[in-house]
């Protein structure tokens, strides 16, 4: 299997300000991979560069086998992109831009047109209106039409269910699977993890232009923070506290007449942490759902935040 | 060429506008000329009584013939003045303005090159000039004989090819600042800019023999210079103009091609 995309030392600096720091990432032929950051993590600088809007500062990339710049726009023909701030023509229908994408689309334009026709009817566009008098929602479903329309073999999607009812993110995550059954790589972006859990197989975690975490998204779940609360009956609150301390740190031990209440959060594997407990009688024992969410904001906010 | 089809299209009610603006302003300002009383009237006595450098900075000293009337008032002020704001409006939109909507950002991420994006877009500005003057031309025509202008047909696609290739300098300069500084600012300034300094240098390079040096550098006088309305083609200066204007596109192609777009 071939690598899709190869970045190593990948650095952009705008000025003063470096939106992407020394970046090694690979994304493998046939992966959709999410990118989740806060903003300003360098998300949509790494996809500019992919597309050869912006040009590195230092380091190097592949895309598909090519440098972008030297790759071109016969390069550019093999890649779907949608742009974090999508814009439309205001005075030109939906139909019009369909056609004006076609016209600078690579292969048969024919099938192109008639694909956009068909991927313009499931996600339920009005084509006729001039784009200005589209809602949101209506011209980001444009943007998810541009990029898919010419079956692209990499699709660059930055933020691509902005805007969308859930119903419209259902039909994406359509798209972006059949997309992938293709055969084609999907780079996506997001600065919540809910929208990248349910498409992506990988996850990168950007903060200041850094990749703090690289991982599938089982990976993701398996690390994850865990609430955990339980209540142990005969014991002391100092023991169970001096017990705990070696394999989770941080939980509150408190005691409740004559039990004791444990409650806190948990990372990853939470088999210690059982077991510890069931020194004890365990009267009620809550351990839930892995959050993904809480997990993620942790990295974003862990150590020097900028 | 899809880019310059869509950008002409996008542009086609504005090329409307300007044309009937600019056939309306030549047709108010000939209109006069009869009624002045032509080469016989007071004109030339009316000018007589203006400051000599006024009369030269805007070449009043021909002002009683049809040619150097039309050029004085028409040519040479408001429809250099009109061209130059429509030339500088799509020399900015071009690279800058679709920059700063973000358009330009989806249509560069096509197979699209950045060298054609800037020559598609150029040869879209050319066609736009080469409608209005075309228009003009056919206007002028038509209101030669009417107003007793006594001009020759010759002489009028004279003019009006110095009024394309003047008006499409400036267009060049505006999209040059845009793809240079990927500003809409920059390319007004810069394409305002080059229209006003061409206007001044003529101006002032008209007062004295020692100003001369003025008119030679200023594209103004290179389209204007050699009286096209009167006395037909002037090779040379509209080959200056031609040159200018392909080392602004030559200037905005490199840079524009090496440098990153603005988010």
């Amino acid at each position: 299997m071939t690598d899709v995309v190869v970045t190593t030392g990948l650095t952009k600096r705008y000025g003063s300000v470096l939106a992407l720091d020394s970046l090694d990432l690979t994304i493998p032929e046939g992966t959709v991979l999410g990118v989740i950051g806060p903003n300003g993590a360098g998300k949509t600088t790494l996809m500019r560069l992919l597309v050869d809007v912006v040009r590195p500062t230092s380091g190097s990339l592949t895309v598909l086998g090519v440098e972008p710049r030297a790759g071109g726009k016969h390069l550019r023909g093999r890649i779907g992109y949608l742009p974090g701030e999508f814009h439309v023509e205001p005075g030109l229908s939906g139909q019009g831009h369909l056609t004006f994408w076609t016209s600078i689309s690579p292969g048969d334009r024919a099938r192109v047109h008639r694909r956009a026709q068909m991927m313009a009817e499931r996600l339920d566009i009005p084509l006729e209106r001039p784009a200005r008098k589209l809602s949101k929602g209506n011209k980001q479903k444009l943007g998810l039409v541009q990029a898919f329309m010419h079956r692209p073999e990499l699709l660059i999607l930055d933020e691509p269910t902005s805007g969308l009812d859930p119903l419209v993110q259902q039909t994406f995550l359509e798209l972006v699977s059949e997309a992938r059954d293709d055969g084609a790589t999907v780079l996506l972006s997001s600065h919540v993890l809910s929208e990248v859990e349910q498409a992506a197989d990988l996850a990168v975690v950007l903060r200041s232009g850094r990749i703090v975490r690289e991982a599938s998204i089982e990976g993701l779940r398996a690390t994850a923070v865990r609430h955990v609360r339980a209540r142990l009956s005969d014991a002391d609150a100092a023991t169970v506290g001096r017990r705990l301390t070696d394999v989770s740190a941080g939980l509150d031990v408190t005691a409740d007449g004559g039990d004791v209440l444990v409650s806190g959060l948990v990372q990853g594997n939470s088999d210690e942490l059982v077991k510890v407990l069931a020194q004890f009688t365990v009267a009620d024992l809550v351990l839930a759902e892995p959050d993904l969410e809480e997990s993620v904001l942790a990295m974003y906010s862990d150590k020097e935040v900028v | 060429m899809p880019l310059l089809i869509q950008f002409l299209r996008a542009g086609a009610r504005s090329l409307m506008i300007w044309a009937v603006a600019l056939v309306a302003v030549l047709a108010m300002y000939l209109s006069f000329f009869p009624s002045l009383g032509g080469a016989a009237s007071g004109m030339a006595a009316l000018v007589d009584q203006l400051p000599e450098s006024m009369v030269k900075a805007v070449g009043y000293d021909q002002i009683s013939t049809g040619a150097g009337y039309a050029q004085s008032t028409f040519f040479g002020l408001l429809g250099f003045f009109l061209g130059t704001a429509a030339a500088v409006a799509w020399g900015t939109r071009a690279v800058a303005g679709d920059e700063e909507s973000g358009m330009l950002e989806l249509t560069l991420a096509h197979p699209v090159s950045r060298v054609q994006l800037v020559m598609e877009r150029t040869l879209a500005i050319v066609i736009r000039l080469a409608a209005l003057g075309v228009v003009l031309g056919l206007a002028l025509a038509a209101m030669s004989g009417p107003f007793e202008l006594e001009l020759e047909g010759g002489h009028i696609v004279a003019v009006v090819s110095a009024w394309v290739l003047l008006t499409l300098t400036i267009a060049t300069a505006a999209l040059m600042g845009g793809a240079v500084f990927g500003s809409r600012i920059a390319a007004l300034g810069i394409g305002a800019g080059v229209a006003v300094l061409a206007f001044l240098l003529n101006a002032l390079g008209a007062q004295s023999e020692e100003n001369a040096w003025m008119s030679d550098i200023s594209p103004f006088s290179w389209a204007y210079g050699e009286r096209p309305l009167a006395q037909g083609w002037d090779g040379g200066g509209l080959g200056l103009l031609a040159a200018l204007a392909a080392v602004f596109v030559a200037i905005a192609l490199l840079v524009f091609a090496r440098r990153d777009l603005r988010s």
